[in-house]
């Protein structure tokens, strides 16, 4: 990696605000287009980037590939009916549109949920982003050619589907949260099952860190890309560990505890220096904690109970005017549904807030700027970026 | 909460203010005060973080309305700044000075609702729909429906019956 | 940086050794119990209700016919047919099924390379996972619909069992919404009220708290929705998609409720009948019972001048003259009828047909005929002592209770008969010796036990709720009179009431007796029909059924053209056919003149 500090006079005058000043006619630039395949996500994207030898002068986000319209679909849909396409916008990590879904339009209808069902679907949302930072850590290090470490961590993800498949009946989309409740509790041994799944991903984790944290290529390739001062992190609307990494406690978790967060002990985990290394290691650490959290619930979650409130006929369900917005710590940061009704059985308007939409966007385009080309993938894997959620 | 509303409502023209929760907050601001009323809640009340700019339709009363969800970290509250502008002509002073990532959403909405934003950056660019020749889609007056019938083709073969009309067939033809 | 994190990554090379985790064969693997895989549908228990479909939000479900699924009442014969092109197999279309007949098995591979082939009736086609036992099946207590209807308020036995106060409140506005909201619209109803009425669209109306527009539904094929509201026979509720769930929809109550909240003044403008234009042909009507009344109404409506002729003093037939008024106000009466009348269709009462006017002169001065002249006669058990003075025909009393005349009641009573009619008079009788005795002394016995009583099970709860006793099971012997004063009824026991080929043929145990104690006795163990109107000419070319009703065709017209019949001396017994045959008349009467 050349340290393009070092040769600042060969490459262009700055900005103010830290872009470069481009003149495309002198010939010294050349336009890449990376995507819409692109390695540093799942799903599709692309960047426009202008460099300059392999530095990047400037980088454009591209997005489209996947629009779907579904918060537009949603608004002929009945409140029920948008379920199973809500768990579509973000797909390696659908339980948080089912629970942002499923609360705003709980609290717009004036339902309460049970409590086995509040304690349901915490399990269910720490399950998902556990098997979600293990499919990252694969996608980062596969980013800076650490290939293995994908094939292990995606091997104990699928076990924590298949906890999934045994709960809920599906393996991706879970579709287990219903207005009103969720759809059953855990089957019968689930815990021994769990707790086997869990000591697993610990073995693998273990491998993981000697392979991956404790690995020189590893640490010059993420050690410094993509630094993130404090100071923008409000300005770029940046959540989630992308935040933590940069010393900002924020995690909605801890900040606005919501279903059964607030029984459960847990410090929130932060870092100091903002770089893609320590945002690795923040979801690293994330990996353990959301362990332990499962294990604290193992504990204290009921066996039986109601999980179903009595809601009406879900055909004619019309929901009173209003609007609100719920939001919730998944990997990326935080996730929001901001729901409007208008008193009809369908919503007026669902508007989805994924982390993505604002670190992959405007914040990527800022720290994509002097970056080598080869780091591009690694640099955006490291900032966690799914696509659906942006264009949603 | 309260107190803040009573010192906004001393500067600025506000109405419709629903307590949604008690950290959040949903109210109505003219447009006109709208920017400074942002700025003012960013700079001087804590609202640092922009959560969400959008857009919702309302048709049938003529008016978009904008929702600023602003969020002050220190006090974990919410604050929803809904602003109605005219449909037929939809454009709004832009925030991109204030937040990075406004720009992002002011390039959203304006495609997708063609709500215009004057100097916002790229704000003409399209975002989403690369070559969309119909009406902004997320207006109601967009038919997804309508437009997937005319652009897609369905699967051939497939016919369906409702019920009490089989039945009559069946049962009581004359009838 | 150090030199160890140089060469820790070479542990990596342990796994060299280690056996691979992959499943080793995967199209054998089980996926988990509750998996929702492809789905099964049990086809007996579906009823092609198409709820499924509905709910599908990826449309994809077709409701199709299938061979060997017949069209029935209560069932469709449609049977859901899934496209798995579309299918995202988020089991929405199980949840809410309104049988449980639609599941899932675990199965989640099929390898086929025809695509059609992916769109299939669950069920239908010996799929290998059509026994799987394993599969997402709604989980229990787990609704996305009410199950249970909401409960209807009725005044309590104290309150009631001296006056002829209206037992039934009727809905209140939340209520009926609430009740209505379980409507899930697959209209499997229509088909079974015998006037097909359209059943989910004024179910809608109250959900939606449209009154206009539910009484413009009601009256599309129902002009007495006052009547049916409280005292239609409701055999669209025994075939509701949501009993099997748990309880059908009141849709009756709901049908009053409407009828209930719209004041008459506003019917005219709401049914937009201020300026029927009138035509010049005149249609006479015998009975001024549902059966007539709707055919007036229809006829009205299609500008023909109607004149009803009624042997009683009042209109309403069975529905004044037999129902009580705790079931059905006389004034809810008057309501649906006065809205006829002021369509204009002209009354005369105290007039009785074959007696005053003959038949032929109804022929004579008008185009066409209806008659509606319900069933009158009552028919009497013909056991010793029964042509007593006491001994009454429970039509009779009714009659004379609904024209205010008064009525000797006795203190001790026995009523003869175990359908709604002995129920009826029972309980109005028991009014009355409250009234008078401060007490009740009343026994219903019937040939019939208990569990095949044919009265409606809520007649004999609530009977028994006013103190009336109900003896089942016993059959009438013989009626003892002393000194010329009936002093009870002898019964025997009854052992069955059908023989092996379900025909009426009752069987006796003669050892087994019983005296009932009474000084006045009541048969009301059926009507039979009074036809002396129609001259022995008429009566020999009027052809009769096999169950010795009036025959008629589709639109109700009788083997003499001119004369249209309908109502209980052609089918029922009950007001919503006779409605529904008022209805069919009309069109009748309307395609025959306008034929001529
Ligand atoms: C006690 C009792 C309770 C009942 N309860 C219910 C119930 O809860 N629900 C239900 O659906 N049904 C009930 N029924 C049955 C229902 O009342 C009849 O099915 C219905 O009224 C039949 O209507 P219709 O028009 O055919 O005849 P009717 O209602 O019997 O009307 C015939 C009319 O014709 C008149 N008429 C007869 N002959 C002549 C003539 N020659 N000239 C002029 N006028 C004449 C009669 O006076 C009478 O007014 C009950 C019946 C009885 C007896
Ligand atoms: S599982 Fe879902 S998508 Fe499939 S047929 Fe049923 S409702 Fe439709
Ligand atoms: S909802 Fe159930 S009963 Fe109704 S058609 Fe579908 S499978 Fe059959
Ligand atoms: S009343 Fe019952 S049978 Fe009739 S449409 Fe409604 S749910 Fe179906």
């Amino acid at each position: 990696m050349t340290d393009i500090n070092k040769h600042r006079d060969k490459f262009p005058q700055k900005n103010p605000d830290g872009t470069n000043i481009i003149d495309l006619k002198s010939g010294k630039f050349i336009k890449v287009w990376q995507g819409p395949n692109h390695p540093g996500i799942t799903g599709n994207m692309s960047l426009e980037l202008t460099i300059q030898g392999d530095e990047i002068m400037e980088c454009k986000t591209h997005v489209g590939y996947l629009h779907r319209g579904f918060e537009k679909l949603m608004e002929r849909r009945r409140f029920i009916q948008c379920l199973p396409i809500c768990v579509r916008i973000a797909v390696p990590e659908p339980d948080f549109n089912e629970y942002c879904l499923t609360s705003t339009v709980e609290e717009l209808a004036g339902l309460k949920i049970p409590d086995a069902a509040k304690w349901m679907r915490t399990l269910l949302l720490e399950m998902s982003r556990l098997q979600s930072f293990l499919m990252w850590i694969g996608g980062q290090a596969g980013a800076f050619g650490l290939g293995i470490i994908g094939q292990w961590s995606n091997y104990v993800r699928d076990l924590v589907l298949d906890r999934f498949e045994e709960i809920t009946g599906g393996r991706i989309y879970h579709m287990h949260m219903i207005p009103g409740g969720v759809r059953g509790l855990t089957p019968d041994g689930f815990e021994k099952r769990m707790e086997e799944t869990l000591q697993e991903i610990e073995k693998v984790m273990k491998d993981i860190e000697t392979t991956m944290f404790n690995n020189s290529i590893f640490k010059k390739r993420s050690i410094g890309l993509g630094y993130i001062d404090p100071s923008m992190v409000f300005e770029y609307g940046v959540t989630g560990p992308n935040a933590r990494a940069a010393g900002i406690p924020k995690d909605v978790r801890k900040d606005y505890p919501y279903l059964k967060y607030n029984e459960l002990d847990f410090d929130v985990i932060t870092g100091k220096n903002s770089d893609a290394f320590t945002r690795a290691d923040i979801r690293r650490k994330e990996i353990h904690l959301s362990i332990d959290l499962i294990r604290q619930m193992m504990v204290k979650m009921p066996k039986s109970g109601d999980y179903m409130a009595k809601v009406p006929n879900v055909l004619h369900w019309k929901i009173p005017k209003g609007e609100t917005y719920v939001r919730a710590e998944c990997t990326r940061g935080e996730f929001g549904y901001h729901t409007v009704t208008d008193g009809s059985g369908y919503p007026r308007r669902i508007n989805v807030r994924g982390p993505s939409y604002t670190h992959a966007v405007a914040l990527m385009e800022k720290l994509a700027i002097d970056v080598n080309i080869a780091d591009t993938a690694g640099l955006m894997v490291s900032l966690h970026t799914y696509p659906p959620e942006i264009e949603r | 909460m309260k107190n803040l509303i009573e010192r906004l409502k001393k500067q600025f023209k506000i109405s419709e203010v629903v307590f949604q929760r008690d950290n959040e907050i949903f109210l109505t601001v003219e447009k006109m005060d709208a920017v400074s009323m942002i700025t003012q809640l960013r700079d001087l009340e804590g609202f640092t973080h922009l959560v969400l700019l959008t857009a919702v339709d309302w048709l049938e009363e003529g008016y978009f309305q904008l929702t600023y969800l602003l969020n002050n970290y220190e006090k974990k509250t919410d604050l929803g700044v809904r602003v109605k502008i005219d449909r037929d002509k939809a454009e709004m002073t832009s925030i991109h000075h204030l937040w990075k990532t406004a720009a992002t959403y002011q390039r959203e909405l304006k495609e997708m609702f063609g709500i215009d934003f004057p100097g916002s950056p790229r704000v003409d660019e399209s975002f989403i729909l690369e070559g969309w020749d119909n009406i902004p889609p997320y207006r109601r007056d967009f038919d997804t429906k309508k437009y997937s019938e005319e652009t897609y083709f369905p699967r051939p073969g497939r016919k369906t019956h409702d019920p009490a009309e089989y039945m009559k067939k069946k049962l009581y033809p004359e009838d | 940086m150090s030199f160890k994190d140089v060469l820790k990554p070479f542990t990596a090379w342990k796994n060299l050794a280690i056996e691979p985790v992959s499943i080793k064969k995967p199209l054998e693997r089980q996926a988990a119990p509750r998996y929702r895989g492809f789905h099964k549908n049990n086809l007996e228990k579906c009823i092609g209700c198409g709820t499924c479909e509905e709910i599908c939000q990826n449309a994809a479900i077709d409701m199709v016919p299938l061979d060997g699924i017949e069209t029935k009442e209560g069932d469709s014969g449609l049977r859901p047919m899934i496209d798995y092109g579309r299918c995202c197999w988020c089991a929405l279309c199980v949840d809410v099924c309104t049988t449980n007949s639609l599941t899932m098995s675990n199965h989640f591979t099929w390898v086929d390379t025809n695509a059609d082939n992916f769109r299939f009736i669950p069920g239908a086609e010996n799929k290998p996972w059509d026994n799987e036992e394993l599969g997402y099946k709604k989980p229990e207590n787990y609704e996305l619909n009410n199950p249970y209807r909401v409960e209807m308020v009725e005044i309590e036995p104290e309150q009631r069992d001296k006056s002829f106060l209206e037992i039934v409140k009727g809905f209140s506005k939340e209520q009926a919404i609430k009740e209505a909201d379980r409507c899930i619209e697959c209209g499997l109803c229509i088909a079974t009220c015998p006037a097909h009425m359209g059943i989910p669209a004024y179910i809608a109306a109250v959900r939606n708290d449209d009154m206009e527009e539910g009484l413009r539904v009601l009256y599309e094929t129902n002009p007495l929705p006052e009547i049916c509201g409280r005292v239609c026979t409701h055999k669209c509720e025994s075939v509701c998609a949501m009993q099997h769930k748990g309880d059908a929809l009141s849709i009756r109550w709901l049908k009053r409720y409407i009828a209930d909240q719209v004041p008459a003044e506003k019917y005219k403008e709401i049914l937009e009948t201020e300026n029927i234009k009138k035509n010049d042909k005149k249609i006479a009507i015998i009975g001024a019972g549902p059966a007539g009344l709707s055919a007036a109404y229809y006829l009205a409506l299609l500008g023909y001048n109607v004149k009803i002729f009624e042997a009683l003093s009042g209109p309403g037939g069975m529905t004044r003259y037999g129902i009580p008024e705790y079931r059905l106000p006389y004034d809810q009466i008057d309501k649906d009828v006065d809205y006829i009348k002021s369509l204009g269709v002209e009354f005369q009462f105290n007039t009785r047909i074959g007696k005053d006017i003959t038949l032929d002169k109804l022929h004579e001065d008008f185009d066409a005929v209806f008659a509606g002249t319900g069933l009158h006669l009552g028919r009497s058990t013909r056991i010793d002592g029964s042509n007593h003075e006491k001994c009454y025909q429970a039509v009779d009393l009714l009659r004379d209770v609904a024209d205010g005349k008064s009525i000797n009641v006795e203190k001790k009573i026995v009523v003869i008969g175990g359908g709604n009619v002995a129920m009826d008079i029972a309980r109005t009788l028991a009014r009355l010796q409250n009234q008078k005795y401060g007490k009740v002394q009343l026994i219903i016995t019937s040939l019939e036990s208990e569990d095949i009583m044919p009265a409606d099970l809520e007649e004999i709860v609530e009977s028994r709720e006013e103190k009336i006793i109900i003896e089942p099971a016993w059959g009438p012997k013989k009626i003892k009179i002393e000194d010329g004063k009936i002093k009870g009824l002898h019964v025997i026991k009854c052992l069955s009431v059908f023989d092996e080929e379900g025909r009426f043929n009752p069987k006796f145990d003669e050892n087994k007796k019983e005296f009932f104690e009474a000084d006045m006795v009541v048969e009301a163990i059926g009507q039979g029909m009074d036809l002396s109107y129609f001259s022995e000419e008429m009566q020999s070319r009027l052809e009769m059924t096999d169950r010795h009703k009036v025959k008629v065709d589709n639109n109700c017209q009788s083997s003499i053209p001119w004369l249209f019949v309908g109502g209980d001396i052609v089918a029922g017994p009950d007001v919503i056919s006779a409605i529904a045959d008022g209805h069919r008349a009309a069109r009748g009467i309307d395609n025959f003149l306008s034929q001529k």
